[in-house]
């Protein structure tokens, strides 16, 4: 063995504490990497699913160009194609209902004459779309004679879970008990009937058949996507048509910006378990000078020095990465394990294993050894230049340190001068590189901020702690040593920034869904056709219902929508998965009543100030265009669009785009009811709003208006109130994946700053033998270390801070880049979190090393090199 | 033939107002077995010089020439070898690596050499018995009195057979009785072995264990005794 070898086994034999931490440091940081990105796959696939679900979506639909049932090898062959991560076979069929077929009432009205029934895959279908139970179960495999109804028709069929569903099939009249009861139906189409794949397909006469085949693919890039679509239509031929989920749609742009963010979130654990291991190790290779001057004297050449450095690093780089790699997979394995029910619970979705790849394992070690020996070569390339008295010669360290804080600060004010400049200039591609160049800046400009933070935080400390005169002692070291601090509280800043991120994206995305969920349907009551969106179909009340509900002596304001199609005379914007027709586009053209709209409900405004926008609904003949509309139609706020209506071609000038919750899916415009009547002739309400008064009794009003609404059966009566609570649910299960991905982020990073505070502690073993010769009692020194790991941890937490507002900034912003609506909100509550968090942290760090410092043999420790 | 010689050797720490001269053209010849205490108040410039002649800082002008050798032609590699093989340090401090026992810090500078640790480990057991501690061998630093430590310290100064052994305040840290036992091995290492001993001192005592005193003073070399075996220099 030679005397690289010997040396550096020595070495990390010798300090068993330290090397123990420093390759803790390591498995820290691998964990954090081979963990996450082990981990995204699977999440991101959740979270697309979730999505997707949550928004009824699919990415795929195919079906038979005669609309015909088709053999259900159909779904054999779309499974095959790669790239299509589930496919189900679905049987839907309308079902005709004979007159008074439930209520063998000539006298009224059928409130329901057609059903539609669903036979879809129990296992698969969950993972496909979200279904949220109001009562009972989902359909589970095996399950036969069985069916899901939504709330509304159990209302008004006067059903309960456990009662039986008759209805006419093929096989006859069948009975059908109900297991689960689904909330209100939002979604455009007729009632629904959910029963197993089997059933419907006997029950309708359609056994061996599909009526279409939905699939979900691995990935939001367009080309992808492109391919594998093009994958399934030559796969199964012109006979069957594709209906893709359109790029323009707003779920696709929010799965969009889950993989971006999903992909941050990635090279972050790179640049984060990088950083831990880098620190750790600078922070070693510093405090090994003297030998190194020693070593040199007695004749070392540079190169061997550095040989002993790589040799130590080295071993520990395998040891680390291998340990973090097993212990990443196992933590993957315990998480997923906790989140599976947790999340198969609330949402029917299935997390799948994680995924280890080849790469993934080579990047890992790269990384992980990589770094360890580059993060023990720069410091001992550093130690190499000085000559080896100088190396011995504690003192001129100093000097050589603040020579390279003076040129590391200026450089770090550049770079963050370039980064807010990056920021100010609006530039979306910009984002991502000024983010990483801000954080760069910050450590490098991190030395030269420690005294000032330390002296300002250390007053406060020395204040509370005056009758011991502790903190003045913890205080002094940190100032004294500023570059180690700096180290430090890096380390502290990456972990903190990241609390603060999340805090402020989730608030933000939190927020901003529930605005538009509230403004939209954020009113008392609603009263919503059996068909939502499919605004034709729907039988609607003239203006006498709005009238009598107004009537009601507590009701504060109702405000209505009306209907009428109309087609926008430009050339569509052909976006993938759409006709191309040189028809013009086909718009919903909804009327409002621009006073009483805004105080009831609301659209959510993208472009245009809303006042200005209402307004003019009013004056002329003006539209508001919800998202759909303007990227297929191309046009711009205050373009003017020749719609043809049955009246014939007028212009309408748009004012804004803003849309509502339940046309979000849909190529709408918004007119005022007077256009409305005037140019479409439509004066029928299809939905409404209806507030209570302020201080209004809400049991009698709720019961005067239920007598109201007996008249007018076609409307499902909603508690808006509840249903938003069910939305939002149902929102922030969506999102629940993405703080799970951030919980994993930052667990390990507190860890690492913990472990980076008590080797800080462990350093100074020498000093605090000093210090207890001199006449400290043990109690003074727990202090000591204490205060120290408070003070370190708050110069990370101020780091932590101005990193993570920067960062949540930028992320925040880059969502409105991808079409989303966003307003940044401060996240008073990560900020609270990281400050809490931090000091809480660097209180638990300071645990061991205080203990340890305060029990130490003072010679012992005087001796400690 | 001289092993040492130095060439009016200076030494200026920093530049223009604040600069300081440490050394200022001082030229020395030292013979093999000579033992030369170096003696002078504090920063007269003794280490300075202790440090220019084993090749751990540069000169700013003059030179040393190290058998032969001039130091200002060698690069640091070539340096570093020099040390290794020609120099043996001795530290006031001891300056041994904490995690290597006594056996394995004498070995080092052979283990850097790249000679088999066998080989390096028996040389080295040689000259620890030499110095008096066979029966330290396996002990650490950690576990020997400040002596010993300093016993190991000559033993790795040795055990590359340099020709001279540069020694800065080896007794600084010892008490009396070790002192005398330090600088009596000093004395044997010149003597008897063979090499050239060079010793900075400000200990009158210690320094009359040497053949010759040189004094310094602000830099510069003011006085040179020759002593007699066992005499006292003269103040």
């Amino acid at each position: 063995m030679n005397i690289q070898w010997i040396l550096a086994l020595r070495y990390l034999n010798g300090r068993k504490l330290r090397t123990f931490l420093t390759t803790l440091a390591v498995v820290f940081g691998v964990l954090v990497i081979f963990g996450m990105n082990i981990m995204l796959p699977t999440l991101l696939k959740t979270f697309q699913a979730t999505m997707l679900a949550a928004s009824n979506e699919v990415d795929l639909t195919v079906s038979h160009r005669a609309g015909t049932p088709f053999n259900n090898s159909v779904l054999d062959e779309v499974r095959a194609v790669e790239g299509v991560r589930v496919a189900q076979g679905l049987v839907s069929r309308p079902l005709n209902l004979p007159a008074d077929f439930f209520d063998q009432d000539p006298t009224q009205q059928d409130r329901i004459s057609v059903l539609t029934m669903v036979g879809l895959d129990p296992a698969l279908a969950s993972q496909m779309r979200a279904y949220l139970m109001d009562q009972g179960r989902f359909l589970q495999e095996g399950d036969t004679g069985v069916c899901l109804i939504s709330v509304t028709m159990a209302d008004t069929l006067g059903l309960q879970l456990g009662d039986t569903l008759q209805l006419p099939t093929a096989q006859g009249l069948t009975n059908l008990e109900i297991v689960g009861i689904l909330p209100p139906r939002m979604a455009p189409g007729n009632e629904e009937v959910l029963v197993p794949v089997s059933d419907a397909q006997y029950l309708l006469e359609m056994e061996g058949k599909f009526s279409s085949v939905e699939a979900n693919f691995n990935t939001t890039a367009e080309d992808e996507r492109a391919a594998i679509e093009q994958a399934v239509s030559s796969r199964l031929g012109s006979e069957y048509q594709l209906g893709a989920l359109s790029s323009a749609s707003e779920i696709f742009g929010t799965l969009q910006i889950a993989q971006n963010a999903f992909n941050v979130i990635g090279a972050l654990a790179l640049f984060m378990g990088a950083f831990i291991i880098f620190n750790t190790f600078r922070t070693l290779i510093a405090e090994r000078r003297r030998d190194i001057g020693m070593l040199r004297a007695v004749g070392a050449s540079r190169r061997m020095i550095t040989g002993i450095i790589l040799t130590e690093g080295l071993i520990q780089g395998i040891v680390g990465t291998l340990t973090g790699m097993v212990l990443g997979y196992l933590l993957v394995e315990l998480l997923m394990g906790i989140a599976t029910p947790l999340l198969g619970n609330f949402m029917n979705v299935q997390l799948q294993k994680p995924v280890v790849t080849l790469s993934i394992v080579l990047i890992s070690s790269a990384l992980g050894i990589g770094v360890t020996l580059l993060a023990g070569l720069l410091p001992a390339f550093s130690a190499g230049r000085v000559t080896p008295l100088e190396a011995l010669r504690p003192s001129t360290n100093g000097k050589l340190a603040r020579r390279m804080f003076g040129a590391s600060a200026i450089t770090g004010i550049i770079l963050i001068a370039l980064s807010l400049a990056a920021l100010f200039s609006g530039q979306p591609a910009l984002a991502t590189p000024g983010a990483l160049i801000f954080i760069a800046g910050l450590i490098l400009i991190a030395p030269a901020l420690v005294r000032p933070i330390a002296l300002g935080f250390g007053a406060l400390f020395s204040r509370l702690l005056a009758r011991e005169g502790t903190g003045f002692v913890a205080q002094g070291n940190l100032t004294r040593q500023p570059e180690r601090v700096a180290v430090t509280a890096s380390t502290s800043m990456i972990a903190l920034a990241i609390i603060v991120v999340v805090a402020g994206m989730a608030t933000t995305i939190e927020e901003t869904f529930m605005r538009v969920l509230r403004e939209s349907l954020g009113s008392d009551y609603l009263f919503i056709p059996p068909s939502v969106g499919i605004w034709a179909n729907n039988i609607g009340a003239d203006a006498s219902f709005a009238d009598e509900l107004r009537a009601i002596d507590g009701v504060g304001a109702v405000t209505s929508m009306r209907f009428s199609s109309a087609v926008a005379d430009v050339l569509p914007q052909f976006t993938k998965g759409q006709s191309a027709s040189t028809d013009g586009v086909a718009v919903s053209m909804m009327g409002i009543d621009p006073h009483s709209f805004p105080e009831v409900g609301g659209l959510e405004f993208t472009q245009g100030d809303p006042e200005v926008a209402y307004a003019a609904l009013n004056d002329e003949r003006t539209l508001i265009g919800n998202g759909v509309f303007m990227s297929s139609t191309g046009l711009k706020v205050g373009d003017t669009v020749p719609l043809i209506t049955p009246n014939g071609t007028v212009n309408y000038r748009v004012v804004a785009a803003a849309g509502d919750f339940l046309n979000i899916k849909l190529i709408t415009a918004y007119i005022s009811h007077a256009n409305m009547e005037k140019d479409f002739g439509k004066t029928e309400d299809v939905f409404l709003q209806l507030n209570l008064a302020p201080g209004a009794d809400q049991p009698t009003v709720e019961t005067a208006i239920k007598q109201v609404r007996q008249n007018y059966p076609q409307f499902n009566m909603i508690n808006g109130k509840a249903y938003y609570e069910q939305m939002s649910g149902l929102m922030r299960m969506a999102f629940s994946s993405m703080y799970f991905v951030f919980l994993f982020l930052a667990i390990p990073s507190l860890i690492a700053m913990i472990n980076t505070l008590a080797i800080g502690v462990i350093e100074r073993t020498r000093e605090i033998g000093m210090i207890r010769a001199v006449g400290a009692t043990q109690k003074q020194i727990r202090k000591i270390v204490l205060v120290e790991a408070l003070l370190l941890a708050a110069v990370g937490v101020a780091f932590g801070l101005l990193g993570g507002l920067y960062l949540g900034y930028v992320t925040t912003n880059s969502l409105g880049t991808v079409g989303f609506p966003v307003e940044y909100y401060f996240p008073w509550s990560g900020l609270l979190a990281a400050i809490a968090v931090g000091l809480i942290f660097g209180a638990l760090a300071s645990i061991i090393p205080a203990r340890q410092a305060a029990r130490l043999d003072i010679i012992e420790a005087l001796r400690y090199e | 033939m001289s092993i040492v010689e130095t060439k009016e050797l200076t030494k200026v720490y920093g530049s223009g107002d604040t600069a300081l001269t440490a050394l200022n053209h001082v030229s020395i010849h030292i013979q093999a077995g000579e033992f030369v205490a170096i003696m002078g108040p504090s920063g007269c410039g003794k280490s300075t010089l202790l440090h220019l002649v084993g090749g751990l800082d540069r000169a700013t002008s003059g030179g040393v020439m190290i058998e032969g050798h001039n130091l200002s032609d060698l690069n640091d590699t070539r340096l570093a070898e020099l040390r290794r093989r020609k120099i043996g340090f001795v530290f006031q401090f001891f300056n041994l690596i904490p995690v290597l026992n006594a056996l394995e810090n004498a070995a080092l500078p052979l283990l850097l050499d790249g000679v088999p640790l066998k080989a390096a480990q028996k040389k080295a057991a040689e000259w620890l018995d030499r110095v008096g501690l066979s029966d330290r061998h396996t002990h650490r630093p950690s576990q020997l009195s400040g002596g010993q430590q300093q016993r190991v310290a000559i033993a790795r100064a040795l055990v590359s057979e340099p020709a001279i052994i540069l020694a800065d305040e080896p007794t600084g840290n010892l008490d009396t009785h070790a002192a005398d036992e330090i600088v009596g091995l000093l004395r044997q290492v010149s003597s008897q072995w063979g090499r050239a001993v060079v010793m900075v001192t400000h200990d009158p005592r210690i320094a009359a264990y040497a053949d010759r005193i040189i004094f310094l003073k602000d830099g510069v070399m003011v006085n040179e005794t020759r002593l007699e075996a066992g005499a006292l220099p003269a103040q």
